[in-house]
């Protein structure tokens, strides 16, 4: 995997999409230099579908070439802030955010910020493998560059197959490029859909539920596939498998009803957590 | 479905506790008492020890294995090995105890003033551990370390007194006082020690610390 991965960075880079210029706050950035390392900064995050409260005051950074795992029983607000960290929540009719997330320099809710430019340094995987039923498995991982105007064909290829080889499915695929990419199994289709994301160059992985859908070998190769990939990308996983929290995660959130109840290192927060909610939940008690 | 594992696990730290603080009691007595009518059923606490011992190591494994235990599950696990290790090496100090009255014997001669003087200490701090790990009160658990040094400073005087009588009767015919009580003396400070890694163990379930090696 490392030889593969070492392909996909070292491989064709994109340089004519769009990026953002907007100059972050001041003091936002000042606070920022004293934190080397963060790659997202997460201040007084509150996010509402309607009147409903789903995030109260999220206080949270995550650090660069780390994978953090979110956990905490269902409604409790992982998603939500997955989807607020990458401008998504706001598509929901009814919904709103406040609050300041910092990627880097960029303040991606300031006014000036380009919701597509921020969804673009961050890819996105979701519960279900959701590749692009009418697409061939090379269209799939090269949809993202066309839409985004790249048109030499010879970088879209040279991009889809490092992006393969970087999800760890190009041995798997490369004789089938042209297939439909929902013709191969469901542990492929998610690293397809891990692939399509990688095309797109991302900084930051966010994962909701990865491997939910997936048998244990399957799962097992994702997992393995998210270690390798924090070499280069900054990831956070939301699951509801402590165990798998466990094995893949550098730090672990626990949320519950909305609000950030405990962070850190994972291993601290398996082996001997501080607060007796977390023990409860992490143990099976409740959740 | 983990709680009854667990369950099962601390039954099962209760008896070795149990037959491991009877096995040094009777094992002492044999000493003051110069007798060895205890001497079978201490070597047969001493095997069982050791068989419960696997018990729990098996145990402990099935549970890790089926219930990827965390937190505080997993801390007590984790203790309950080293704490059942513990309990096979009282059974086994109750043993040579037990072994050196038999070797040496009869020792009504002897003067068992300090081994009598050390054991009331060591027994005290093994049954504070005992009590800290039933109720898992690691508040208990300074009185052991504090009476461990108590048990260090006794050993070595102890010693030195001995290492005394022997330089100035170096023809003393016999040197059996001196040699068991030298011997019980060692296996005493050693349930001492093994006193305090059960405090150990108490005080990593409660708050996750590992104490600092001894």
């Amino acid at each position: 995997m490392d030889n593969i991965l070492k392909t996909y960075m070292g491989g064709k880079k994109i340089d004519n999409l769009p990026s953002n210029n907007v100059p972050s706050p001041k003091n936002k950035s000042s606070i920022l230099s004293k934190n080397e390392g963060i790659k997202l900064s997460i201040s007084s995050l509150n996010a509402w579908f309607g009147t409903k409260h789903a995030l109260k005051n999220i206080d949270i950074d995550f650090k660069e070439n780390c994978i953090t795992a979110l956990i905490g029983p269902s409604g409790c607000g992982k998603t939500t802030l997955l989807r607020c960290i990458n401008r998504m929540h706001e598509m929901t009719p009814g919904a709103s955010v406040k609050g300041q997330i910092i990627l880097d320099d960029l303040d991606i809710y300031n006014k000036g910020s380009d919701p597509v430019i921020v969804k673009r340094r961050m890819g996105m995987v979701f519960q279900k493998p959701n590749p692009f039923p009418t697409m061939s498995i090379y269209d799939n991982v090269a949809s993202g560059l066309k839409l985004n105007g790249v048109k030499d064909k010879s970088l879209i290829k040279d991009i889809v197959q490092e992006s393969l080889q970087g999800a760890g499915l190009w041995d798997e695929v490369k004789n089938d490029l042209n297939k439909p990419g929902i013709s191969i199994s469901g542990g492929q289709q998610q690293r397809l859909c891990i692939a399509r994301a990688l095309a797109m160059q991302p900084e930051i992985l966010l994962m909701d539920e990865p491997t939910s859908a997936l048998d244990p070998i399957a799962s097992s190769k994702i997992e393995e596939l998210i270690s390798d990939l924090k070499e280069h990308l900054t990831v956070i996983i939301v699951t509801h498998n402590m165990q798998q929290a466990a094995r893949v995660s550098d730090h672990t959130a626990f949320m519950y009803l909305g609000e950030l109840v405990e962070y850190g290192p994972t291993a601290q927060i398996f082996k001997n957590p501080q607060k007796d909610l977390t023990e409860r939940y992490i143990s099976g008690k409740f959740g | 479905m983990i709680d009854l594992g667990l369950n099962k696990l601390s039954s099962i730290i209760g008896d070795m506790s149990n037959i491991a603080t009877d096995s040094v009691i009777k094992a002492i007595d044999a000493y003051k008492e110069d007798s060895q009518k205890a001497t079978k059923e201490i070597f047969e606490s001493s095997a069982k020890l050791r068989f419960l011992q696997d018990e729990v190591s098996e145990l402990t494994i099935e549970l890790i294995a089926r219930f990827q235990p965390v937190a505080t599950d997993l801390r007590y696990i984790k203790s309950c090995m080293e704490i059942s290790y513990g309990f096979s090496r009282l059974g086994r100090y109750a043993y040579d105890i037990i072994d050196a009255v038999d070797i040496f014997g009869p020792l009504k001669l002897c003067n068992k003033s300090s081994v009598i003087l050390m054991s009331e200490t060591v027994l005290d701090m093994m049954n504070t551990g005992v009590s800290a790990l039933r109720l898992l009160d690691n508040s208990l658990t300074n009185k052991i370390y504090e009476k461990e040094n108590v048990v260090d400073i006794l050993y070595r005087k102890s010693l030195r007194d001995f290492a005394k009588i022997v330089n100035l009767n170096n023809e003393y015919p016999d040197n059996r006082c001196n040699i068991s009580s030298t011997l019980i003396l060692k296996y005493l400070e050693r349930i001492s020690d093994h006193a305090c890694y059960i405090a150990d163990c108490v005080n990593y379930i409660k708050t996750g610390q590992s104490s600092p090696r001894r």
